[in-house]
């Protein structure tokens, strides 16, 4: 089924709802790449301007932007969550359950409501379906603090690893930086969104984009916030003394596929996967850990009741 | 004060000193500190122009992951270059700054530093002192990851530790991968923080590009540099990158005024803290392995080899005693069977004067 043919379904007035949550180190790209995944500068750049300030330590600061996007005609309402701070103090270990935490604070959300008898029916579902994670381009394998944000989060929100500021490395270096990547991902064991086909239910054409996506993980990620004159065409590219970079070019860098997985083919996908893996399984965890206290309080009380004999 | 329009050759002197020096030759250390993936032993290779520290063996990555620590690694080369003999150590600090909990990461940096001077101060107080190893770290260079905002509380904390004791020379990894604009404001920014948090530095930050290997220009030249699908960018050209800078900073120009500086200042400020007026080495920096432990394992050392001394001494007299013993018992079997035969022979007489 495509897009337009669901969109049909819904009734084609709402726009369609994506979110999606960036994390990474400061000075990645990751604000750049989202300016430049929706060509708006959703984003603000930031400041750090008072030089005794900016070593504090500090927690990550949660911040939801939405902007509206239209990619191949498919209207889309999306919010993208920026994390800044995290991974930039000293010990860094609280960062990863302070992500974790609003992750499930929004599952939470949408729990209440399928618990109401009188729903909203103005509920907007904030629950993330993608979490974007930039790897630093060190060249080397992934550091301790990306395998464990990768490990900690990948049961509650599907996560895309993306290899930032890709242009810094050659392209012999960029292959093996990916391959180690995929290596250290599968010994830790960590579940990322891999493109799942299936040989029965899908065809070939879906099989082979799906393959082909899969082959490109962790996505190799430049930005460039200005736009460049290059042979006669306006485009989005970084310059350097020894050439330019071009965004858009799928010999330079993953952008290209990345957006249209992020903007139009993989959308539907990731919600299904969020909604009917993720939300489940975060649920049924939760309801058994009510229904597990629960046992315990009644255990509780009837040992209380015991104890006062004659007081029932 | 009368003088002199003939010359007595005393002009000649730095000429000599010249010739003194360049016959003893000298050492010198440089300490590289940041995170894996900034560029170090790239640098470090490039500056020296030649592979004197092995690139990252990728199989093995896991178990230092594990092990969390940060370590110390030296390693000694020795350079001979028109005629003046070098011995340069590079000390390469893995694991800082790598992992999710980096407290106190720059607590065995500092111990490093402070156990060299501490050995050459013991050296130095010896009655004699003419071959002595002079591990003293002349400068560190401290990597900055370029993250294009500003310094990090890591990065702050270090190089305060590290800026009262050694000539500190912060450089921004990998700057190429910042715009020009933002490297200049980036760069502004953390000079502001290093002024506002007191940081002592020996030089304003450099900047390093990312290094390369020998390789084909578009237009037929082969040079060092990294060939990427859009150029190559190279090394040695000066529109491309700023390394010489630093290259000439370190070795070309202020050589002399790093190895100074660490005699003069650094050492001399560790010395009056840690000599007592009578000679002795007081406060001697308590670091947790090597030093210690090598002063540990000596004195355990002594006490065994104490011990043992004892105990053969011991085993001699018991030795000797068992020998006097046997002697005795030998000289009273002797007199025991002396006395037996006597006894036989007074019995034979009786006997044979009952017969009678």
């Amino acid at each position: 089924m495509s897009m337009s043919d669901m969109r049909a379904r819904r009734g084609g007035k709402k726009a369609f709802l994506f979110n999606m949550i960036i994390v990474g180190q400061a000075g990645l790209g990751k604000s750049t790449f989202i300016n430049t995944l929706t060509n708006h500068p959703t984003i603000p750049k930031r400041q750090c301007d008072d030089p005794a300030q900016c070593t504090l330590e500090k927690t990550v600061d949660i911040q939801a932007y939405t902007v509206e996007t239209d990619e191949d005609g498919m209207k889309m309402q999306l919010t993208v969550v920026d994390t800044p701070g995290f991974g930039e103090n000293i010990d860094s270990s609280t960062h990863f359950n302070e992500i974790l935490s609003y992750i499930e604070h929004q599952y939470d959300d949408v729990l209440a409501e399928e618990s109401k008898i009188k729903r909203n029916p103005k509920f907007q579902d904030s629950r993330i379906h993608v979490l974007l994670y930039f790897i630093p381009p060190t060249g080397h394998a992934l550091r301790e603090i990306d395998i464990e944000l990768m490990k900690r989060l990948c049961g509650r929100v599907n996560i895309l690893p993306c290899i930032a500021k890709a242009d810094t490395l050659t392209p012999k270096e960029l292959a093996a930086f990916k391959m180690r990547i995929m290596e250290d991902i599968a010994v830790n064991e960590i579940q990322v969104f891999d493109f799942p086909c299936d040989e029965n239910e899908d065809d070939d054409e879906t099989m082979q984009e799906n393959l082909e996506l899969r082959s490109l993980l962790p996505f190799a990620v430049v930005g460039s916030d200005d736009t460049l004159l290059v042979n006669g065409r306006t485009l989005r590219a970084r310059q350097y003394p020894w050439g330019i970079v071009e965004v858009e070019n799928m010999k330079h860098c993953d952008v290209a596929q990345l957006r249209s997985v992020l903007l139009s083919t993989h959308v539907q996908e990731l919600k299904e996967l969020t909604h009917d893996v993720l939300y489940e399984a975060y649920r049924s965890e939760k309801l058994s850990q009510l229904e597990g206290l629960a046992e315990k309080l009644a255990e509780l009380n009837m040992q209380a009741q015991e104890q006062q004999p004659g007081s029932v | 004060m009368a003088t002199n329009t003939k010359s007595i050759g005393i002009a000649n002197l730095p000429n000599q000193t010249h010739k003194i020096v360049s016959r003893k030759g000298t050492t010198f250390t440089v300490m590289v500190v940041g995170e894996s993936g900034a560029g170090k032993t790239t640098y470090i290779n490039t500056l020296l122009t030649t592979t004197i520290k092995s690139y990252r063996d990728h199989t093995k990555r896991r178990d230092a992951l594990s092990r969390k620590t940060v370590s110390i690694d030296v390693i000694r080369a020795a350079f001979d270059e028109n005629n003046f003999a070098t011995q340069l150590n590079v000390v390469d600090t893995p694991g800082f700054g790598d992992y999710v909990n980096n407290r106190d990461a720059w607590q065995p940096l500092v111990d490093f530093i402070d156990g060299q001077h501490e050995m050459y101060l013991r050296q130095e107080l010896q009655p004699h002192r003419d071959d002595i190893l002079d591990g003293r770290v002349h400068a560190c260079l401290y990597f900055i990851s370029p993250s294009g905002q500003t310094l990090r509380p890591l990065d702050i904390e270090t190089m305060q530790k590290l800026g009262s004791r050694v000539n500190l020379i912060p450089v921004i990894a990998k700057a190429d991968t910042i715009t020009p604009k933002d490297l200049a404001a980036f760069k502004r920014r953390i000079r502001d923080a290093i002024n506002a948090h007191n940081i002592r530095i020996y030089a304003p930050p450099v900047e390093s590009e990312t290094e390369g290997d020998d390789v084909v220009t578009p237009d037929g030249r082969t040079v060092k540099g990294r060939q990427y699908l859009w150029g190559v960018s190279e090394v040695e050209n000066e529109a491309h990158c700023d390394f010489k800078k630093l290259r000439n900073l370190l070795i070309r120009s202020h050589m002399l005024d790093l190895i100074t500086t660490t005699e003069d200042v650094h050492y001399e400020a560790f010395r009056s803290e840690h000599v007592s007026t009578d000679g002795r080495v007081v406060g001697s920096v308590a670091r947790k392995d090597a030093k210690f432990k090598e002063e540990e394992d000596a004195l355990r050392r002594r006490f065994a080899e104490q011990v043992k001394a004892k105990e053969a001494m011991f085993r001699q007299w018991e030795q000797k005693l068992i020998g006097e013993r046997d002697k005795l018992n030998k000289d009273l079997e002797h007199e025991h069977s002396y006395i037996t035969a006597l006894t036989q022979e007074i019995k034979q007489l009786e006997d044979k004067l009952n017969k009678k």
